[in-house]
């Protein structure tokens, strides 16, 4: 590996160092290699470019890294020649080939990798942020924060000409990664803090320190999550730096920002987190039930809608209790949720308690309807019957109870886990039979009455 | 259903792509992305980081050499589909595409289709007015006398006309003669049948859209090949489901055994469709798999219990007005299927409840883009489907699919996407995670959230050559990866990818992309074929995929990977591929290098030279790999060709030279270090395999075989066994080039020191009663028919005989001076003539044989023939002055000769037996060598 990086050391330094000289000294060089001679020359030289490239792809993608490092070699001479106009030139191969190279190869080093890297920033002007972005990920990932750190500073300081759109935004992610690790060390100094509180000492220069590294952090994280974006982990670890200095509705305003503006992608989790910066706030239920109500109707699969549903349960207004019911509906509606047993049982008590109230039949029937034709299939059928009683007893239990009330004691599944239930004298299954042949006439009502069809 | 706590950062841009740059050739590596906190490491203040791409996947290491097949060969004949050859411009494909690759020249060759139509056809071209002008052309070659002139022309004198113009074709400088002008501007309106205008149009149209899918063909996208896992893991039987016939229109249902190498298990079940399979796509629901089968105008679906060996049971088909182009099985609800057409309509199929149109609109959702092409398939909700277009997807539920739905995938800023990038296969991934989707397009895949739309969980530019056409999923349990196959058409590609996460932990690419072997990689493990068959083989394994299936199998521990492939002609190759659990951490497997003892020697592989020192043959390569880029144009280097026939001689002759460049990615051709051997079981297969074929398709490599004459029957064993002994020739040729090799030059001459001219066999003396005919029989039959020539030629043996020893004396002497003249007289006229001579570039061949006879019966290895010997004198300008020709002609004549000699040596003949070329004694040997140093073309940059 020492040799291969040599050589790729001298390689690369050899064209920078020969096209100054091809000048004055053009003619010793022989009329072979005068750009006017051919095209044809030309031509052979971008497609034995190509085919060493080529050869190199197919080294990699059989995890041939030894042998896409020689080939590695040869390409570094298309650096020398680089008239391309191509968006992606030999400059950029070499640097993804190289870093993929030295991230496989069994005897590459961190040193090879830093020194490698840092040849492949003075190769390209346009890309340098992107080199460097890149680097400091790789740092990260072996954890070398404190190397990262300095690449990044480094990097935030690099001025050259007018930058790009592109340029701009790896700045700000220069920026906020920065700000990231700004924060890592601020919650580290903390957490010396509060640990010396407890011992009862105190140290000035850690705390100072501590609010430097607040400010420096603050500030790049606020820059980046103004961009659209998802900015997860930037956002958390503002929020939690804002919290910690008690500016609460400057939290809460980023957080709302990161939520409801329309720019941003409608991700889950700044729903989740705005949830959970208002739970932790002891705000009023309500607005907690307002926060989930916006996720639920987003992603009514969240798993937050068990809780959703706990909440609108536990409230005494119907219409609440009404969504509830809609809301474990809509969630087992999902593939992934098939097998929750907590939705289930859910489900199964909220059912039960309006069988046995005998009110509100009808949210049950509103539900019911456009489900009746593919829910017995999907979640009732004999071989799902099985399966669950085999897997899952308890699971059985809680569906069996929803099928015997939706589709009647004659359904295939409740059928199925009842006998099952009954055979292996569980006593549970015995209460739900009962359960669910005293209420049998429900099951008429929900479905229509007429509508016979339902039975699968 | 957990949502990931934080996802990777990622700007979120709406609007149209920015970004343009194309396919990039390493686009995919090196990038980690982005980062994202881990959790807590080990201690509190330990954070660590996982990289969006480029974390630790699983290892698996391919198990053989190549791709083993899994099936015979399919005893119908496979019709090779078109090739650009077919139907684009000869003249053009040479040149002219050499130069840009973006806008190379693609003429269709439409007046050749035209005329096919026309010879082919000629009742319905033609057919009522030639019946009527029948009597009105004549095509005798006597001049037509007066009466009948009146009313009848002579064609002859056109078609001469016509021929003369086809041998001009690619002259610049051609006209058309003026009677084929008034001829066709006498006809062009009443002889043709079909009015040739419309006619035209007609042939145009349908060469564009052959064209078109020639380029590209979306109708096999999702791929014609499915596996049916055993219901019960521990059982390893399960069921392949594939095309098969020549018209690929039967559905065959194959239980396969997986074992070391999987193999069939009884004989399938098959069922005669109305159409041409495009696709066959599978799911298991409650136990019981429903395959789904798309043709054109036809989409069926049949169900297979989950019991070994229970008979698949076909339910129900619809028939579609306009071709459907995507038919997928709902994962949730059985017997429910997806079903698109080029209409722009999809439909929910159900077996009880029969169609339901969600939606119909033949314009894309996102913007304009021509493609009819439509997909859909279904999400984690079973009521809701996506659908797609070559724009982006979108999501509909079936309940309200008006109101209801939310766009998924948009090619745009918000992806990332580049200017230009379409959507090429959508794919539920639902068995890995119930609300992912895969997205492929041209240069990269997508896994896509369900739940947070447009911004994909995962992006990498996969930088294959083909856009991935079919894609097969195997989930990993918790803990573990999920594996992605990715297929290509035309190229063959496949493509292993790993991911992770979804739920607890965001989604990660982890691993390097590996690519699998592929349907052509195991032509260098088939034993050793004729040229022709070779080609032919090589025709049929270079066909493109149609389908793809994997498999996960555990077997005491060890856990394998199986890879289904199938190509247009209906073979089904697999691979496996073992899971290495500790990774060694020394030099991975794939860099060991080992000679290639299984490499056809035909096509001599380059990777047992450095990689270094291929440089010729990079450049060789090189324009493969242009042509093949450009994905339709063959270049071929004529120039370096002929180099090639001149260094490797055991290739002349052989089109296989030519056939091979037109094949893509040919992998043997790679300097890659060689694979190992394939496993005796492996070979067997292909052995088998081979048998199969030449079986099946018997009479169609005995069609396109040359005209041959087998040597065993021609000689019997006692006349061949003659000069078998090493004969003192024979020692004299060892010694000679021991010498030359010790002293490090080269031979310049074959002929032995001894003052002897080599035993001339003896022509059997002519019987008395012998008629000219058949004495020049007798000699041409043993090979002496240039010396029959001679003596016809009023020369005499004695004269002959001292001739020959006055010239041996005198190239001996020569051989001190070197010179060119050495073997004539020193004579002016004679040296320019000479050196016009060398100019024809190889040796004349023993002008005493004739191109159609079979090889005389002298051994393989023979000695300096003797007849070569006289050639020269035949060819030297005193004989032929010594036989009255007149100067002028002589040169005609020696070119003739010359022209005699190129003719290629039996095609039939393997080419070991060549080995005895080099030895072909001439005296221009030398000359060539001296007057006509090698021309090489410079090449820059090495």
């Amino acid at each position: 590996m020492d040799s291969f990086l040599e050589e790729e050391a001298a390689a690369t330094a050899v064209p920078a160092k020969r096209r100054p000289a091809a000048q004055p000294g053009s003619a010793l060089l022989p009329a072979l290699h005068l750009p006017a001679s051919s095209s044809e020359q030309h031509l052979n030289f971008r497609s034995s470019k190509e085919a060493c490239l080529s050869y190199i792809q197919d080294a990699m993608l059989q995890k041939q890294w030894k042998r896409a490092a020689e080939f590695l070699t040869f390409y570094v001479e298309a650096l020398e020649k680089d008239y391309s106009r191509e968006h992606t030139g030999p400059s950029e191969m070499i640097w993804r080939i190289g870093t993929e190279i030295l991230c496989h190869h069994s005897r590459s080093s961190m040193k090879e990798f830093n020194s490698f890297i840092e040849q492949m920033k003075t190769l390209g002007v346009k890309r340098y942020l992107k080199v460097c972005l890149e680097h400091a990920f790789r740092l990260l990932c072996n954890g070398l924060i404190d190397e990262a750190y300095q690449i990044l500073s480094v990097a935030e300081s690099w001025r050259f000409g007018e930058q790009t759109a592109i340029q701009d935004k790896e700045m700000r992610l220069i920026q906020a990664y920065k700000g990231l690790l700004d924060y890592y060390s601020w919650s580290k100094q903390k957490n010396i803090l509060l640990e010396n509180e407890q011992d009862g000492s105190e140290d000035l220069s850690v705390e100072q320190e501590m609010h430097s590294c607040f400010r420096k952090a603050a500030v790049s994280l606020k820059e980046i999550i103004k961009m659209p974006g998802v900015w997860d982990q930037f956002v958390k670890c503002y929020v939690d730096l804002l919290e910690f200095y008690g500016d609460h509705n400057e939290a809460r305003q980023v957080l709302n920002e990161y939520a409801y503006n329309s720019k941003f992608p409608a991700n889950p989790n700044a729903h989740v987190y705005l949830y959970q910066f208002l739970k932790r706030h002891g705000e009023p239920r309500k607005s907690l039930i307002s926060a989930l109500k916006i996720l639920h109707d987003i992603v009514p699969s969240h798993e937050l809608m068990i809780d959703f549903n706990a909440m609108l349960q536990k409230s005494k207004k119907r219409k609440k209790r009404r969504l509830g019911l809609e809301v474990i509906f809509a969630a087992l509606d999902y593939a992934g949720w098939k097998e929750n047993v907590k939705a289930w049982n859910c489900l199964a008590r909220q059912v039960k308690q309006i069988v046995i109230s005998g009110k509100h039949l009808d949210w049950i029937k509103e539900e019911w309807n456009s489900r009746k034709d593919w829910w017995p299939a999907f979640h009732f059928s004999h071989y799902l019957a099985k399966r669950n009683w085999q897997e899952n007893e308890s699971l059985s239990c809680e569906k069996a109870l929803v099928a015997g009330i939706l589709l009647g004691k004659d359904c295939k599944y409740f059928k199925y886990v009842s006998h099952q239930g009954c055979k292996a004298r569980v006593k549970r299954f015995r209460i739900l039979k009962k359960f669910v042949n005293k209420h049998n006439p429900v099951y008429l009502r929900i479905s229509g009455l007429s509508d016979s069809s339902v039975q699968p | 259903m957990e949502f990931p706590p934080a996802l990777f950062p990622s700007y979120f841009i709406a609007g149209p792509p920015r970004e343009e740059r194309g396919p990039a050739p390493a686009a995919g590596w090196g990038e980690h992305g982005q980062v994202l906190e881990a959790g807590p490491g080990r201690r509190q203040a330990e954070r660590t980081f996982v990289p969006r791409r480029g974390g630790t996947g699983e290892s698996w290491e391919p198990a053989d050499a190549a791709a083993v097949p899994l099936l015979p060969p399919s005893a119908s004949c496979w019709v090779p589909s078109l090739t650009p050859q077919d139907i684009l411009y000869h003249g053009l494909l040479r040149r002219k595409v050499r130069a840009g690759r973006g806008g190379a020249v693609r003429a269709l060759d439409f007046t050749k289709q035209l005329s096919h139509f026309f010879v082919d056809h000629p009742e319905d071209a033609f057919g009522s007015l030639g019946q009527l002008l029948h009597k009105n052309f004549y095509l005798g070659n006597s001049r037509l006398k007066k009466p009948a002139r009146d009313n009848t022309i002579r064609m002859t004198a056109l078609m001469e006309e016509i021929e003369r113009l086809e041998a001009r074709r690619g002259c610049p400088r051609r006209y058309l003669a003026s009677r084929l002008r008034w001829f066709s501007h006498l006809c062009r309106d009443w002889l043709f049948e079909v009015p040739l205008g419309l006619l035209g149009d007609c042939v145009h149209e349908e060469l564009l859209l052959q064209w078109a899918s020639l380029l590209f063909d979306d109708s096999l996208t999702g791929g014609a090949l499915a596996w049916l896992p055993p219901e019960d893991p521990g059982t390893h039987t399960g069921c392949l489901v594939y095309p098969g016939g020549q018209a690929m229109n039967h559905l065959y249902f194959q239980d396969v055994v997986l074992e070391e190498l999987p193999c069939t298990h009884g004989s399938p079940t098959r069922f005669e469709l109305n159409g041409h399979i495009r696709q066959v796509a599978a799911a298991r629901v409650d136990g019981e798999d429903f395959v789904g089968v798309r043709s054109d105008y036809h989409c069926g679906v049949w169900r297979v219990p989950g019991r070994v060996g229970a008979a698949p049971t076909p339910l129900q088909v619809i028939r579609t007005s306009v071709p459907a182009s995507c038919l997928t099985v709902s994962p949730h609800l059985p017997g429910e299927l997806a079903v698109c057409t080029q209409s722009g309509a999809v439909y929910l199929w159900s077996i009880e409840t029969g169609l339901q149109r969600l939606r119909h609109d033949p314009q894309t959702m996102f913007f304009r883009d021509h493609s009819p092409w439509r997909w859909s398939d279904f999400t984690a909700h079973p009521r809701v489907l996506s659908c797609a277009d070559r724009t982006g997807l979108q999501c509909l539920d079936a309940r309200a699919p008006e109101r209801c739905h939310f766009d998924l995938f948009k090619v745009g800023e918000e992806a990332g996407c580049q200017q230009g990038e379409r959507v090429v296969l959508p794919m539920y991934l639902g068995r890995a995670h119930p609300s992912q989707h895969l997205v492929t397009t041209q240069f990269s895949v997508y896994v896509l959230d369900e739940r947070l739309p447009l911004v994909p969980m995962l992006k990498w530019v996969h930088m294959m050559k083909a856009p991935p056409l079919f894609a097969h999923l195997m989930p990993g349990g918790p803990g573990r990866s999920h594996k992605l196959v990715l297929g290509a058409s035309r190229t063959q590609e496949l493509l292993l990818l790993q991911y992770q996460g979804g739920s607890q932990s965001a989604c990660q690419l982890v691993g390097s992309p590996q690519k699998l072997h592929s349907i052509t990689s195991c032509l260098q493990h088939l034993p050793t074929q004729l040229p022709h068959r070779h080609r032919l083989l090589q025709q049929r394994l270079a066909a493109p995929a149609a389908g793809l299936a994997a498999t996960l199998q555990e077997d005491r521990l060890q856990e394998s990977l199986l890879v289904f492939q199938l190509s247009e002609a209906g073979d089904v190759f697999c691979q496996r591929l073992t899971h290495e659990v500790a990774q060694p951490p020394a030099v991975s497997s794939g860099d060991e290098v080992a000679p290639a003892p299984g490499s056809s020697p035909l096509f001599e592989s380059p990777s047992s030279r450095p990689p270094g020192l291929g440089r010729e043959e990079e450049e060789e390569e090189e324009e493969e790999q242009t042509f093949y880029l450009s994905n339709l144009e063959v270049i071929i280097n004529e120039e370096e060709e002929e180099e090639e026939e001149e260094e490797e001689e055991e290739e002349v002759g052989t089109p296989a030279t030519l056939e091979e460049a037109e094949l893509p990615q040919e992998p043997c051709a790679s300097p890659q270090p060689a694979l190992a051997l394939p496993s005796p079981a492996a070979a067997l297969r292909y052995r088998r395999w081979l048998k199969g074929l030449s079986k099946g398709c018997g009479d169609r490599p005995r069609q396109s075989r040359p005209f041959t004459v087998s040597q065993k029957r021609l000689f019997t064993r006692k006349e061949l066994e003659g000069p078998a002994g090493p004969s003192p020739l024979h020692g004299q040729a060892r010694r000679q080039l021991r010498q030359a090799m010790r002293e490090g030059v080269r031979i310049q001459r074959w002929d032995p020191p001894a003052p002897q001219p080599p035993a001339l066999p003896q022509p059997p003396e002519p019987a008395a009663g012998l008629d000219p005919l058949s004495a020049r029989l007798t000699a041409t039959w043993s090979g002496e028919w240039g010396q029959w020539w001679e003596e016809r030629t009023s020369f005499s043996r004695a004269q002959r005989q001292r001739a020959l020893r006055e010239r041996r004396r005198r190239q001996k002497r020569a051989r001190g001076r070197c010179s060119l003249s050495a073997s004539f007289t020193s004579s002016l006229t004679y040296q320019s003539e000479l050196s016009e001579l060398s100019d024809v570039p190889p040796p004349p061949l023993s002008p005493d044989r004739p191109p159609v006879l079979p090889r005389e019966g002298s051994p393989p290895c023979s000695s300096p023939r003797p007849s070569s010997v006289l050639e020269d004198t035949l060819l030297s300008s005193q004989s032929l002055r010594g036989r009255g020709i007149p100067k002028e002609r002589r040169k005609t004549l020696r070119d003739y000769l010359a022209v005699w000699a190129e003719d290629p040596p039996e095609p039939a003949e393997p080419p070991s037996s060549q080995a005895s070329q080099p030895c072909i004694p001439s005296s221009q040997s030398q000359l060539s060598s001296a007057s006509q140093p090698r021309r090489k073309r410079p090449r820059m940059g090495f």
